[in-house]
């Protein structure tokens, strides 16, 4: 059936023939509906190949790696003026799969994400194609409505009966909102007059804790200085004595305590902060608690785990970043505030173009976009409520505790294994050791050896180089104050199983034990 | 599509075993019986099958409800449900146990039939519209990968891409030796402008903050976006502290205006630090004339920011870059790909002259993620350059659309969008109950207002106009409700509120123009 607007000439005569004729067709781009169509098919076919069969078979390389010159060649990467045809473009996309690093593959232990949900890569599909801008109820009705219920389930979770909040991109942007609520909740004024007349305003952070509080504090104007790095116990947790102890040299110095970011399982030890502790402190000294749930927010979804974050129902505001320990796809960030009115306030403005107060179909309160920064937001939300629902919370539960069962049996076969050595006790899924070669072993185990420190420190990045070069696996390294180079294990996947718990040690052994 | 779709379904049950049920291949048919017995396949071997089948029927469903239902104009753009009828129709409710594929299915279906068609071709709403195919196949693929875009070790691929297309839309800009990197909107590519102009001037305050310094003002026209307010609170100098510099009639920042502001804040003893002009206001779609506003920074040593989120896709067509012109004088600018070239929602990107300045203002050491020593150059995590941590690699989408419609296909993009606003404004002007805001609008924004019967024959004096604004959102929601248009509205400075139809979607036709306009006229019969 013809559309209304499918008229071959218009009324006022005005049309190009080529301008109605193109439409009618629905050509574009050269290229006719049903021959994309067949593309996009061959795209998706290719994808789930890819992205999701192929990824969950350890026989196939979690990485081929390449250096960018080599890609460069490789890859057809330059665009041009001229279109590309169907069948070039799905050969693009072929590389683009092989070259790509497999993060669904049950050997992929480089980051804090890792693994494919298929009930989350539905959900994407379908706010893909979608494509709305989750600001208004008026153009994402159904997206709204489910962002806020699950915001809802989340307050709940944590203990916060008013709370509210929202989806930002990326878990820097969380701890981004809550230092800015901070401020604004201590000095209303700012919002307007800026920080020019106030004094220094300082917020405490372990030394652990992620380099977005850091990237903040300078963002907004605050300056690194004005982080102050709080001292932890040997665990990598936040040690609370000396919290106070820095809060009260601050007061000294004039400046004015507003924010503590404690956090809930750290990036590279998996530390969780004691947080009934820290907030006797910030109750005290009247500072507002941001949680730093990003990567061990995940926790509390497990019954059996969500101990590690008791007190958090006493923060100000917390984040968890879904697309980490719970295996939504990236992003999926949450963050929320036990204050119901704080982000309104803190945010929003008069815009009558998007915000207008004279629509009249459904209260301007669904207008979520109103109280947050942005103003065009990618929907994230419901990728993580499909996937919810599938699951439902014992799945998700499930699959939490299983990645601290994994985690546990790694370092069972850790202290089992010559040449092996735990950094710290983890409490998270994060597992931390160094590997000595055969030639380091019979050497004393000492920190305080400035030699030793050197050699220990080159032996990750030798290895993490070979499997790179190899493709059997991709964990990731660093070093952590004084403590030289180490491997950073972390457990997410829910396809992970024991077997690969041993091949990684075996392989880690493999790579190394000759240098 | 929908023939296939079942066929598969049909394939896959085969394969189940449930192959009694099959007596009739309607999907609802399909569904009715699929949430009687698929509770009781639940075999663990099965589970990945089951995941399969999923995603596979979800694409299907999409390809039905979404890509196939936008092309035709029968269907409605929205089906209007208010929150609480919404709620009461879509189980939203989430519990301990899961529920089932076909459960999952009838939800997404829901979900289709409840969201507004941003594809559609009468979807005037916003600044992004359309459902490019390219777009959508790169977001499948990058839904796939699952990749977090910080490092080369994690997404070489898409790291290369990003970097590929970025150099190509710097040669629009006109920055010989600059770079760019992707945001998550453009509200924050112009906050990350903001950041990086303050450090560039005062660089001490990367550690030291702003204290001590003198007070910072930014500048930008009284019709920039909401954004330059909200970023001015964000990095502390203050709503306050953003100047509205007066437009002339077409909404143009006055230059002038501009100096005059500017030597005000320096007698006052601040510090003029940022002026953002805008390629393209959100509102009437105006460009300031940037060679005069480069002039005026220039001489008094402040920073010039483009807010080229919506105006900027106009340097992709010859025939419209001089709209831009001057841009290459600025120190940044912003362009969302995701507004006029109709790439996936977010798409944005900023662009800055001085290279090593965005990694100058945003990196950290950060030896958990940007190891030294790793085997490429460590310029390629592009990560150092951001504020953010994770980010999904956005860049991916335009170079894969570029990749297949060429420079000259987005310029067929551009042009038709400004053919359509054209021949929309000339059909405005035949009809006699409709007025325009601007006879000739520069960009493909068409402002206007519609005169109902009953205001018909009035002066045509502020009293007049006042009422024509009461009638505007009546209309849109009549539109709305009966889901054959969308299309925004808004009051700009002294003119009360207009309707504001953008022209994006590279689909819409002459016809759908004139389909708008009779619609309203319909809709607003008894007023």
């Amino acid at each position: 059936m013809p559309g209304r607007g499918e008229a071959t000439t218009s009324a006022n005569g005005l049309a190009a023939s080529t301008h109605t004729s193109d439409h009618t067709e629905n050509i574009v781009g050269g290229k006719k509906d049903s021959s994309v169509e067949s593309f996009l098919k061959s795209v998706y076919d290719l994808a789930v190949k890819e992205g999701w069969e192929k990824a969950q078979d350890r026989n196939e390389l979690v990485v081929k790696f390449k250096s960018p010159e080599e890609l460069r060649k490789v890859l057809n990467i330059e665009v041009e003026d001229c279109p590309a045809s169907h069948s070039d473009l799905l050969q693009d996309l072929k590389d683009v799969f092989t070259y790509s690093v497999k993060t669904g593959n049950p050997h992929f232990f480089n980051q804090l994400y890792a693994g494919i949900d298929p009930y989350g890569f539905a959900g994407q599909i379908v706010t893909d194609v979608l494509n709305t801008s989750i600001y208004t109820y008026e153009v994402a009705p159904v997206f709204v409505l489910i962002e806020q219920y699950l915001l809802k389930q989340f307050c709940e979770m944590v203990g916060y009966p008013d709370g509210t909040g929202t989806f930002p991109p990326g878990g820097s942007y969380c701890n981004m909102l809550g230092m800015n609520l901070a401020r604004f909740h201590k000095f209303p004024d700012i919002k307007n007059k800026g920080l020019f007349s106030l004094p220094r305003m300082v917020a405490f952070a372990s030394c652990g804790s992620h380099y977005s509080n850091k990237k903040n504090a300078t963002l907004l104007g605050l300056g690194l200085d004005s982080l102050i790095s709080v001292n932890t116990t040997s665990n990598g947790k936040m040690d609370p004595v000396d919290l106070e102890k820095r809060v009260l040299e601050a007061q000294e110095q004039g400046s004015v305590p507003f924010l503590v970011v404690a956090t809930a399982g750290t990036t590279v030890l998996g530390a969780y902060d004691p947080l009934n502790q820290i907030a006797d402190i910030c109750e005290k000294y009247e500072m507002w608690m941001h949680v730093d749930g990003a990567w061990g927010g995940g926790a509390l979804f497990s019954e059996k785990h969500r101990h590690l974050m008791d007190g958090l129902h006493r923060s100000d505001s917390v984040s968890l970043n879904p697309h980490k320990m719970l295996m939504a796809p990236l992003q999926c960030c949450m963050f929320v505030t036990k204050h119901p009115n704080t982000m309104k306030n803190c945010h929003t403005l008069h815009v009558p173009y998007l915000f207008q107060q004279d629509k009249t179909l459904y209260d301007a309160s669904y207008d979520v976009g109103s109280k947050v920064l942005q103003c065009g937001r990618k929907v994230d939300a419901f990728k993580f409520w499909l996937m919810w629902k599938a699951h439902g919370r014992l799945g998700l539960s499930d699959r939490v505790e299983k990645a601290f069962e994994n985690s546990r049996f790694l370092i069972d076969i850790l202290q089992k294994t010559e040449g092996f050595k735990l950094v710290t006790d983890p409490e998270c899924t994060n597992v931390c050791f160094w590997y000595l070669p055969k030639i380091m072993r019979d050497t004393d185990w000492n920190l305080r050896d400035e030699k030793f420190c050197r050699k220990l420190a080159s032996v990750a990045p030798q290895i993490k180089e070979r499997m790179t070069k190899k493709g059997s696996m991709l964990v990731g390294y660093q070093p952590v104050g004084n403590l030289p180079n180490f491997f950073r294990m972390v457990v997410i996947n829910d396809k992970v199983t024991r077997e690969d718990m041993e091949f990684v040690v075996q392989e880690i052994d493999l790579l190394g034990s000759d240098l | 599509m929908y023939a296939i779709g079942t066929l598969r379904i049909v394939g896959r049950l085969l394969r189940r075993n449930c192959a009694s049920f099959l007596t009739n291949s309607s999907y609802s048919q399909f569904r009715l019986m699929a949430s009687g017995n698929s509770n009781k396949c639940k075999v663990a071997t099965e589970a990945h099958d089951k995941e399969d089948a999923l995603l596979s029927d979800v694409f299907n469903l999409t390809m039905k409800m979404a890509v196939s239902a936008s092309r035709n104009r029968d269907n409605p753009v929205v089906r209007f449900k208010t929150p609480e009828v919404l709620e009461r129709e879509l189980n939203f409710g989430l519990s301990t146990d899961g529920v089932d594929n076909s459960e999952l299915l009838h939800i997404c279906e829901k979900v289709f039939e409840n969201s507004v068609l941003v594809g559609h071709p009468r979807f005037f709403n916003q600044q992004f519209a359309g459902l490019d195919s390219y777009g959508l196949a790169a977001n499948i693929v990058l839904d796939a990968l699952n990749v977090n875009g910080h490092t080369f070790e994690v997404a070489p691929v898409l790291t290369m891409t990003e970097l590929a297309v970025l150099k190509h839309m710097q040669k629009f800009v006109g920055y010989e030796d600059g770079e760019g990197v992707f945001c998550p909107g453009g509200t924050y590519s112009n906050m990350l402008a903001f950041n990086v102009a303050r450090i560039k001037r005062f660089p001490e305050s990367k550690a030291k903050g702003l204290y001590g310094l003198p007070k910072i003002v930014t500048f930008c026209s009284q019709q920039a976006h909401y954004s330059a307010q909200k970023n001015a609170a964000l990095l502390g100098y203050g709503e306050d502290s953003c100047v509205a510099v007066k437009c002339d009639s077409h909404g143009k920042m006055i230059p002038e205006e501009l100096e005059r502001k500017i030597v005000e804040t320096k007698n006052a003893g601040n510090v003029p630090l940022l002026v953002t002009a805008t390629a393209g206001t959100t509102v009437l779609g105006a460009f300031d004339p940037f060679n005069k506003i480069a002039d005026v920074c220039q001489k008094h040593g402040v920073w010039m920011h483009v807010d080229g989120a919506w105006g900027g896709s106009a340097l992709v067509s010859k025939k419209h870059r001089h709209l831009c012109a001057g841009v290459e004088r600025s120190d940044s600018f912003a362009w969302n790909p995701h507004k006029l070239l109709c790439a996936p929602v977010t798409c944005s990107a900023l662009f800055v002259k001085q290279k090593g300045l965005l990694n100058k203002s945003h990196s950290l050491h950060v030896p958990y993620l940007f190891q030294v020593g790793k085997p490429y150059d460590e310029s390629y995590d592009i990560g150092r350059k951001l504020v953010q941590c994770g980010r999904r690699s956005d860049g991916f989408k335009l170079w894969f659309m570029w990749k297949a419609k060429g420079d000259s296909g987005f310029e067929k993009v551009i042009d038709r969008a400004m053919d359509n606003a054209q021949h929309l404004i000339q059909a405005l002007k035949k009809r006699p109950n409709f007025r325009v805001l601007d006879d000739e609008p520069e960009f493909s924004n068409v402002t206007f207002w519609y005169i109902p019967p009953s205001l018909r024959g009035r002066d045509e004096n502020e009293e007049f106009y006042k009422d024509l604004a009461k009638i505007v959102p009546i209309i849109k929601h009549r539109m709305q409700k009966k889901g054959t248009v969308l299309v925004g509205f808004s009051p700009v400075a002294d003119r009360p509120t207009f309707f504001r139809m953008t022209c994006v979607n590279e689909k819409v036709s002459y016809e759908d123009m004139d389909f708008v306009l009779d619609e309203i006229e319909r809709c607003g019969a008894d007023l």
